[in-house]
């Protein structure tokens, strides 16, 4: 059985290699890819959508269809993660409960969860002190990092970078704080109500503005019937467009990374973990 | 002679490379070879971004000025963050229970 799936491996890699043979060479002038597509979206790109970063203007305008199902698939993703991993009915197992004043370490084993107070602090079984250094420069740092994922979308018209990457850099901020502080913090502050809503309202975003274009009169993700509504011109309605899609994009990313970590992270519990 | 600064900047960065480099290959274990990756990690990529961002001032524009600038923010935020790191391995090793290499070990 080994052998034969060795065989059949080979020969699919013998095949796709004869396959190759015949494309065109590496940035050969005369394949079709170079004779018209290329330099019929690097001569007008700029002046039908005015978006610089050529990348951005097919990625989000005229592949815009595509994009929107890559953002599906990521959407899809994280569903999936949570779907297998996600553990709904918990017994409340061993918890440990430390007293804050004296340092005492309190046992629990089952039972009923004990009230949030003051004056104890939950903490996880495997529990480290964590460092004072790393935890605040982290916290120092968070609010950095944000600022430049947000720098990242809001840039992706003129430089490398956009709602994948710029989501990227926003769901990782948020796993630093976890693994800096604990994942209770994290969760504390960044729900999973509001992450798994978050998730799908990116998909929503983007799916809207291009529904939006429809009602307008024109084709789906078509942005120029927008400037009957942002009071812009045809050609910055397609720039305003691109950017909107790019924002739905960011809020999806963001919100899955998170999500696929601390499902990961905590074996489904979203309770403690790394 | 901003030339001259910039080359100067770069080649003593590139000597900290080497020296962590070297470092990295023939310390004996593990505290002592992320010694040699964190201490000259910092010092060495900080000469060098900063000979980038002067040679980028060569002809001082508004625009260039705020690329450098850019620059030496990278810089700000490498110079915080990688002692943290550093700090951060070193912290999980000890955590681990690795000891620390004495003279009577052989290697």
């Amino acid at each position: 059985m080994k052998t034969a799936g060795i065989i059949i491996v080979l020969l699919a890699g013998a095949l796709l290699l004869y396959a190759t043979r015949d494309f065109p060479p590496w940035g050969a002038l005369d394949s079709p890819a170079s004779t018209h597509v290329s330099p019929r979206y690097l001569q007008k790109a700029m002046e039908e959508t005015a978006v610089p970063n050529v990348v951005t203007a097919v990625l989000a305008d005229y592949r815009g269809f595509d994009t929107m199902f890559e953002t599906t698939v990521i959407f899809c993703a994280g569903i999936g993660c949570f779907i297998l991993l996600r553990v709904f009915r918990q017994r409340p197992g061993d918890r440990y409960y430390r007293h804050i004043a004296t340092e005492i370490t309190l046992h629990i084993k089952g039972g009923r969860i004990p009230k949030k107070s003051s004056e104890f602090e939950r903490i996880d079984a495997l529990w480290t002190p964590y460092d004072l250094i790393i935890k605040t420069v982290c916290r120092i740092l968070v609010p950095f990092i944000q600022l430049f994922a947000l720098y990242v979308i809001a840039h992706g018209h003129h430089s490398p970078g956009g709602g994948f990457q710029g989501g990227v850099i926003l769901g990782a901020s948020v796993i630093l704080l976890a693994i800096s502080h604990n994942m209770r913090t994290a969760i504390d502050r960044f729900s999973e109500k509001t992450n798994n809503l978050l998730m799908a309202i990116g998909v929503f975003i983007y799916t809207g503005i291009g529904t939006v274009c429809i009602l307008l009169g024109a084709g789906f993700l078509d942005y120029r019937s927008l400037s009957a509504v942002l009071f812009v011109d045809k050609i910055m309605a397609r720039s305003h467009g691109i950017f909107g899609v790019e924002i739905g994009v960011g809020i999806t990313v963001m919100a899955v990374m998170i999500s696929i970590y601390n499902n990961l992270a905590s074996a489904g519990k979203q309770d403690e973990g790394l | 002679m901003l030339n001259v600064i910039v080359i100067v900047l770069l080649i003593s960065g590139l000597i900290f490379y080497t020296g962590a480099a070297v470092g990295i290959l023939r310390l004996p274990d593990f505290y002592t070879r992320l010694h040699a990756a964190g201490k000259m990690d910092t010092l060495g990529s900080l000469l060098m971004v900063l000979g980038v961002a002067l040679f980028n001032l060569h002809d001082f524009l508004w625009t260039q000025f705020i690329s450098s600038l850019k620059i030496v923010l990278i810089l700000l935020f490498l110079f915080i963050l990688s002692p943290t790191a550093t700090h951060g391995i070193v912290d999980a090793g000890v955590r681990a229970g690795l000891k620390p290499w004495t003279k009577e070990q052989k290697k």
